[in-house]
């Protein structure tokens, strides 16, 4: 396998003082599907625009495709694909406009041009709407114009922020459907940040958890899962002593506090330790309220490594993103 | 390539299939000139007037043509602003900075579309001055160099405009400021100025502040060609002081934009 992209110690200090990424190593393989994970303003967004040469790094150094971001930055922009979080297609201009204006950009021959756009329109299943102005589109297909947007200059490597934020969840899967075919069919690397967990669950080979400008784990998303070493019991009762109670069960992995009269306990394995949880409350009498099992997902694993619960989360910049909600629920 | 021509293209192509744009664009200065020298004619009280106030113009419509040729350039000029700032807002300008296209072409091709809408415009109001009632009368004729020098002056007012207002919202992101900024300098410029009024008529002090502004160059110029048709050589060398003047402060100002532009355009 091939790294495509590569950094040594990248940083980015703001102001002198705001360290928004601290020497941060990453490996990208050729032709994976990369998640970046992390609460807002853990460096993302600084990380992504820096290899998309958008920022200048203050120390270290990043190569895409070997090239680097800071000497060649302008070939660098040639063979990225972007699709910002943002909607950046023209609304006065036709879809196919918005997609030969963008073209015209990276120097695509006339004919390219047209053969290009006209298969990926074909993709995204687009051909028909291509004519009529982006102001009368949904915003599904307003997402999907965008996804192909960041594909007409045929690039290496296809950077995805927030590709479904705001849709519904059958147009969700759709751009998965999509995602994975430019994956395949187009040998593109796609680096990809979603605050949907289920997204990354269900799309990336690799994930990286950022928080505080530095990685915190990486790994295969299964990989993740399986480094919390356990499933997540978690009991409610009718008062706090009885929470406290729970805590000293055997074979418990961790127990820890998780609300009012609650108690989140780690396991090795739900199945076989809830029998003798259950067996505890009753021989205790402990008035149980609610008792629900988590088998890991990444939410658990992000709530792991960061201490943040991804769904209070927003997303960046809230006078975009309200532009955003507005202009994708149209 | 810059990504300048596409740009361009993208602006001329909005504003042509935008009506209401297209239509008012092209009627409001046929108002300024029927409207507003047909409101001021002042020269029906006194005829001789028009000798010590209006430098030989036979009527006051054919004094002020040059100054709303001029105006219109300014008004207009003030879309490029407007327009960085909603590329900003609606999304396109991030499409545009992720792109490996020169960022001052970004601003430039707002400048350039400026300069090519100003152009039917002027044509129009150079025609409407002609049909109204009193109105511009060429007494002198208009020679081939005359005309470049009403479309040079054109020309270089709306580059001149249309760069200081993009510079001003190269790192701007609301639309109200700009708003501000454009109302609060459009007046002294218009009115600090020989556009529409003669120094004559004007407080001296004033007068002497207008000889300064940009506005009154242009308006100056196309005027004394307009007025004696085929200048003499001394009205040339004037024409020439003025030309120059406007010709060096447009050269500035794009260096200025495009400097600006390399550096500070933002998201």
């Amino acid at each position: 396998m091939v790294n495509i992209i590569e950094t040594k110690n990248l940083s980015k200090t703001y102001n002198g003082k705001i360290k928004a990424v601290d020497n941060l190593n990453i490996t990208i393989q050729e032709g994976e599907i990369y998640g970046l994970l992390g609460p807002n303003g853990a460096g993302k967004t600084t990380t992504i625009n820096m290899l998309t040469t958008r920022l200048s790094p203050t120390s270290g150094t990043a190569t895409v495709a070997g090239l680097d971001v800071i000497k060649d930055s302008m070939k660098v922009r040639r063979i990225l694909g972007v699709v910002p979080q943002d909607l950046t297609a023209d609304e006065d201009l036709t879809g196919r406009e918005n997609l030969e204006l963008v073209a015209k950009f990276y120097d695509v021959p006339r004919e390219k041009a047209k053969e290009r756009i006209d298969s990926l329109l074909k993709m995204v299943e687009m051909t028909e709407a291509s004519t009529r102005y982006v102001k009368g589109y949904s915003g599904g297909m307003r997402k999907r114009l965008e996804l192909i947007i960041g594909l007409v200059n045929d690039p290496k490597i296809l950077f995805l922020d927030e590709p479904t934020l705001g849709l519904d969840v059958q147009t969700r899967s759709l751009m998965w459907k999509y995602v994975r075919q430019i994956q395949q069919n187009l040998n593109v690397t796609i680096i990809l940040t979603s605050h949907y967990l289920e997204e990354i669950d269900a799309l990336a080979e690799h994930v990286s958890i950022v928080d505080h400008g530095k990685i915190l784990i990486t790994g295969t998303p299964e990989e993740l899962k399986a480094s919390l070493k356990g499933d997540v019991i978690t009991v409610s009762f009718k008062e706090q002593h009885e929470a406290e109670a729970m805590k000293n069960i055997s074979g418990v992995i961790e127990a820890t506090d998780s609300g009012p009269n609650t108690v989140r306990i780690k396991v090795e394995n739900a199945d076989d330790s809830l029998p003798g949880i259950i067996n505890f409350i009753s021989e205790n009498k402990l008035s149980t309220v609610r008792l629900t099992v988590t088998k890991p997902t990444l939410d658990e694993v992000f709530l792991e490594y960061t201490g943040r619960d991804i769904r209070s989360e927003e997303p960046t910049d809230a006078r975009k993103a309200m532009m955003n909600m507005r202009r994708v629920r149209q | 390539m810059s990504g300048l021509l596409p740009l361009t293209g993208r602006e001329l192509k909005k504003w042509y299939r935008n009506p209401v744009f297209f239509i008012t664009g092209l009627l409001q200065p046929f108002f300024w000139i029927a409207l507003f020298g047909s409101a001021f004619d002042f020269t029906k009280f006194d005829p001789s007037a028009t000798q010590f106030v209006l430098g030989g113009a036979p009527n006051y419509i054919t004094y002020i043509v040059g100054g709303v040729l001029t105006t219109s350039a300014l008004f207009t000029g003030m879309f490029a602003g407007t327009n960085i700032i909603f590329d900003r807002r609606l999304g396109p300008m991030g499409r545009f900075l992720s792109s490996p296209i020169r960022r001052s072409s970004i601003v430039f091709s707002k400048v350039i579309s400026t300069t090519v809408r100003i152009m039917p415009q002027s044509v129009i109001l150079v025609v409407a001055a002609l049909l109204i009632p009193d109105g511009l009368k060429f007494q002198h004729g208009l020679s081939v160099p005359s005309v470049f020098v009403i479309i040079a002056a054109i020309i270089l007012v709306s580059i001149i405009f249309s760069s200081i207002f993009s510079a001003i919202a190269i790192r701007m992101t609301n639309m109200n400021s700009i708003f501000g900024i454009v109302n609060m300098i459009n007046l002294p410029l218009l009115f600090v100025s020989y556009a529409m009024f003669s120094p004559e008529m004007m407080a001296p002090w004033i007068a002497n502040i207008a000889k300064y502004n940009p506005v009154s160059w242009s308006a100056e110029a196309m005027r004394m060609v307009i007025i004696n048709g085929s200048p003499s050589a001394s009205q040339w060398g004037q024409i020439g002081v003025w030309m120059g003047a406007l010709a060096i402060l447009a050269i500035g100002l794009v260096g200025l934009t495009g400097y600006l532009a390399e550096k500070e355009i933002r998201d």
